[in-house]
């Protein structure tokens, strides 16, 4: 991975939603070794939201999982747009399956092209 | 100028065409022309003095058809003469004819006819062309229907009657359009215009059936004809019912849609498991090694939902299918206990319980109750009806082990982190794993849906 591209998520503090524990353990040991400090990994739309609640100001960023065992993580994508939080999804789904509401938030789909995430992440992180 | 005489004389002997002949009040023949020897192959000096009824059939003659036709004739001025006529050579033709009385008392009777049996065939065919048409047209399951090239309808089935409600008057014209759904009639009717120069119409629409007032989609098609031209002619059409197929399109659109995230999904695991197993690997041969076998038991767990219909796995059929692969033979059955009640599993529930139980066995058979001679292993679970959850209990239990020095291992595995992490965060588990004196024992707390319980 590119050092510049990894340089500019140190210190960043991201939440990440994503129900498959491998993927999730995976994405975060990835964020985690590029310096991020990870929010969770959460499995549920309950658990993201709590998570939101509980992490103050510190948030700067998410990458979603949209598809999570039986329910969409729409809601949380609502709360972190109301709050001004950039976010990234996570899909299986073509483009054709996502509300309109939700296709101009960035998209990765699976399996995870990590560059890419990141480089959508950094890019998005420039808020603080 | 010649006189009426000569002139019908010589009408009578030019008409070769037209049978011409008399006969006296008794049917015998007083004059015969050339178009009646032509036509019936008997010369005039045979005929004449002789019955004309010779040219009826045996089945007309003995039906008393020639008496009858001369009665008719004396009585009403006339007698139309159309059947089957035999020749001398006892060929049969189909004749046209008239029979009249001649002016005069007792005079006898002139009798025209001529040969039209090809017209008669020809006839034939299309009443029986047409029979052909209607019984396919009245015993298919389409609606069929005739047609003016301009979508005005000219013959409704009965089965367009019986589906649509809409009488036979009712959906002549363009009356029939009353049966397709408001939204689909503009196109329906537009159609038309594009079919005349196509020479086919084609258009899937809505027709409404009279039963329950559903809308139901057909596939109709008409076409002219044949051998007419298309602007001209009458055409024939169909309706075909494409609800079912319809229907089976659009959850194939859904079924492609599942199965494209569940591939992506499935390859992200694999992309994970690859990523961890890097993490943990010393070299790129213990790499391949592990990988290799971490993606057997994925490969086992799609393979067992593959081969179900409803997409849920027996815990029993999970269980068997990753020790038999790990296992050496026979031998082995005599030291591994399987017992539990039959619970269906969920594809997730599965994946997870799957590769817990993969890296279970994979320690086994290294270090445990499956590589010493002593070892014993026990998998048993059972099923805790609670409310609202069910809760499957399993436990893995090792015996006869000589465990290497005391207590754990100094660096959890990614077995620990599967049993102790991944179980609990996918399906809510609770678990718990240890190292006891004599092997592995490891504990599963699965919340199920009371659905998942059968048999």
């Amino acid at each position: 991975m590119a050092e510049l591209l990894s340089e500019g998520l140190k210190g960043r503090c991201l939440l990440v939603v994503e129900d498959e524990y491998l993927v999730a353990a995976d994405l975060t040991a990835s964020l985690e070794s590029l310096g991020v400090e990870v929010i969770g990994p959460a499995a549920s739309v309950g658990e993201a939201l709590s998570l939101i609640e509980n992490s103050g100001s510190r948030l700067d960023g998410a990458v979603l999982d949209i598809n999570l065992r039986s329910e969409r993580v729409y809601p949380v994508a609502d709360v972190l747009t109301a709050r001004g939080i950039p976010f990234v999804f996570t899909t299986g789904y073509d483009a054709v399956a996502i509300p309109i509401a939700y296709t101009c938030a960035p998209r990765c789909e699976k399996p995870i092209d990590k560059t890419q995430l990141v480089r959508w992440l950094s890019n998005t992180g420039s808020r603080k | 100028m010649p006189n009426k005489e000569e002139l019908f004389e010589l009408v009578v002997e030019s008409s070769i065409d037209f049978a011409i002949f008399t006969v006296d009040p008794n049917g015998l023949t007083t004059s015969w022309n050339v178009g009646a020897e032509r036509l019936f192959g008997y010369a005039e000096d045979q005929m004449l003095g002789r019955s004309a009824d010779v040219i009826f059939t045996a089945e007309d003659r003995a039906a008393a058809a020639p008496e009858e036709e001369r009665y008719k004739a004396s009585m009403h001025g006339r007698a139309a003469d159309d059947r089957w006529h035999q020749r001398k050579d006892g060929s049969r033709f189909w004749a046209s004819g008239l029979m009249m009385p001649l002016r005069g008392e007792d005079s006898g009777f002139v009798k025209i006819t001529r040969d039209r049996t090809e017209q008669h065939q020809a006839g034939e065919r299309l009443r029986e062309n047409e029979q052909r048409f209607r019984l396919l047209a009245t015993s298919i399951p389409q609606l069929v229907f005739l047609t003016r090239p301009d979508g005005s309808r000219t013959w409704p089935s009965p089965q367009w009657i019986a589906f649509t409600g809409l009488g036979f008057d009712a959906s002549l014209g363009v009356g029939w359009l009353e049966a397709i759904h408001p939204d689909d009639r503009e196109a329906t009717q537009n159609a038309w215009q594009e079919a005349r120069s196509k020479g086919e119409y084609y258009i899937e629409h809505r027709v409404r059936r009279e039963a329950d007032g559903e809308y139901l989609w057909h596939q109709t098609r008409a076409k002219p004809l044949a051998g007419e031209s298309a602007a001209s002619s009458d055409w024939v059409g169909t309706m075909t019912d494409i609800e079912d197929l319809r229907g089976l399109q659009s959850r194939q659109h859904v079924l492609m849609a599942e199965l494209q995230h569940r591939t992506r999904n499935l390859l992200s695991v694999v992309q994970s498991i690859a990523n961890q197993t890097i993490r943990s690997s010393s070299s790129l041969e213990v790499f391949g090694t592990q990988f290799g076998s971490r993606l057997r038991a994925l490969s086992r767990v799609q393979g067992l939902l593959a081969r179900v219909e409803d997409q849920v796995i027996d815990l029993h059929a999970l269980v068997t299918a990753e020790l038999a692969a790990h296992s050496e033979g026979g031998a082995e059955s005599s030291r591994i206990k399987v017992a539990g009640p039959s619970v269906a599993l969920p594809p997730t529930a599965a994946q997870a319980l799957g590769l817990a139980l993969h890296e279970l066995a994979t320690n086994a058979v290294k270090y445990g109750a499956l590589a010493q001679p002593t070892g014993q292993l026990e998998v048993t679970w059972e099923l805790k009806a609670n409310k609202p959850t069910s809760e499957i209990a399993l436990q893995w239990r090792e015996s006869g082990v000589s465990m290497p020095q005391a207590g754990s291992p100094k660096r959890k595995g990614y077995g620990s982190e599967l049993i102790e992490r991944a179980l609990p965060y996918q399906l809510s588990a609770k678990t718990q794993l240890e190292f006891g004196p004599d092997g592995v024992r490891c504990a599963i707390l699965v919340p199920v849906s009371a659905e998942s319980v059968h048999g």
